[in-house]
């Protein structure tokens, strides 16, 4: 699985505590919203890099293991994310969307979200334009029908909804809280 | 998070247990401080902490140590330092020991019990090595 990162951190042949320490100074370069790959062969990594993005509030998005290298992936949090402040009127919950999607209406789902949180699970069908690249490549999504617009708390997608409304597209939906708490069937891409 | 440490011994494992902890815990953003005391000293003494002996009769695991690539000592300190962990020297043990400041690395401060119990008063974990 390809997937796209902002930051590559090499943190290979270190042992505990080194790739946290590692962690900790490389995300400080990072802009809220972006997404740092982790690299490291120390197996107490995976337990390590999800604790510490608890403590510290960025997201961990998962791990994908490459022979002996553990590929670690963290998305640097924003204080603002955390409390969206809808201004999209039109809104959907997340059991709406389901019932949607098991009905026979044809809808799209536009995903906002980054390709790496796309990557580790997504609602199947969905398309993935994150929300940075939206500006420059909204053409996609010219032919369809019934957007319905979702990430991760419902932030992200409501600048897009706001963004695609004022582009001319009728009928966007923003779906909310979004995928953190969506329960319905889920695809990974690797 | 706040962690609260106090080093009693004076050898390489201690050294480690002490610092692996106290490294990780400032990284994850915790307000760390460690009170080192006795043998403790040694673990920030300029000349003592880098060559800190291993308890008798484990010499061989100085392989598995290289074969682990873990860190020496002195850049687990100077990494703590970095990362603002607050070392404290006990002014009582340096007074037995006639120890002075500049016997210790930069950046330590000298203090008595009660300064770290006013550290460690309202701390989260509290260890002692």
């Amino acid at each position: 699985m390809e997937i796209t990162v902002n930051k590559v951190l090499d943190a290979k042949g270190l042992a505990c505590p080194m790739p946290i320490v590692k962690t900790k100074k490389e995300m400080t370069t990072l802009e809220p919203g972006q997404v740092m790959e982790i690299q490291a062969t120390d197996k107490g990594s995976t337990a390590d890099i999800k604790a510490w993005a608890e403590n510290t509030g960025h997201q961990y998005l998962g791990t994908v293991e490459e022979g002996s290298v553990l590929k670690h992936y963290l998305r640097k949090a924003s204080a603002e994310e955390e409390k969206p402040e809808t201004t999209h009127p039109d809104i959907m919950n997340l059991d709406d969307l389901l019932m949607k999607i098991k009905g026979n209406e044809k809808i799209s789902v536009l995903d906002v979200r980054e390709p790496a949180e796309y990557a580790f699970g997504h609602i199947p069908g969905s398309i993935n334009i994150p929300l940075g690249e939206l500006e420059q490549r909204f053409e996609e999504l010219n032919n369809a029908e019934n957007l319905h617009i979702i990430c991760r708390s419902g932030n992200r997608s409501d600048l897009a909804a706001q963004k695609l409304t004022a582009k001319g597209f009728k009928n966007v939906k923003n779906v909310v809280p979004g995928m953190k708490e969506w329960a319905g069937p889920v695809d990974k891409s690797h | 998070m706040k962690v609260a440490i106090i080093a009693a011994n004076g050898g390489m494992f201690d050294a480690y247990k002490v610092f692996n902890i106290a490294t990780a815990a400032a990284a994850t953003d915790a307000e760390v401080g460690i009170f080192f005391t006795f043998e403790g000293l040694n673990l920030i003494h300029k000349e003592a902490h880098k060559n800190l002996p291993m308890p008798p009769g484990t010499e061989h695991f100085q392989e598995g140590f290289k074969k682990a690539n873990i860190p020496p000592v002195h850049e687990l300190v100077s990494m703590a330092g970095e990362l603002g962990v607050k070392m404290i020297a006990c002014q009582m043990t340096m007074d037995v020991m006639s120890l002075e400041k500049e016997h210790f690395i930069e950046g330590i401060d000298v203090g008595g019990a009660v300064t770290f119990l006013t550290f460690a008063k309202d701390a989260d974990v509290t260890l002692t090595f």
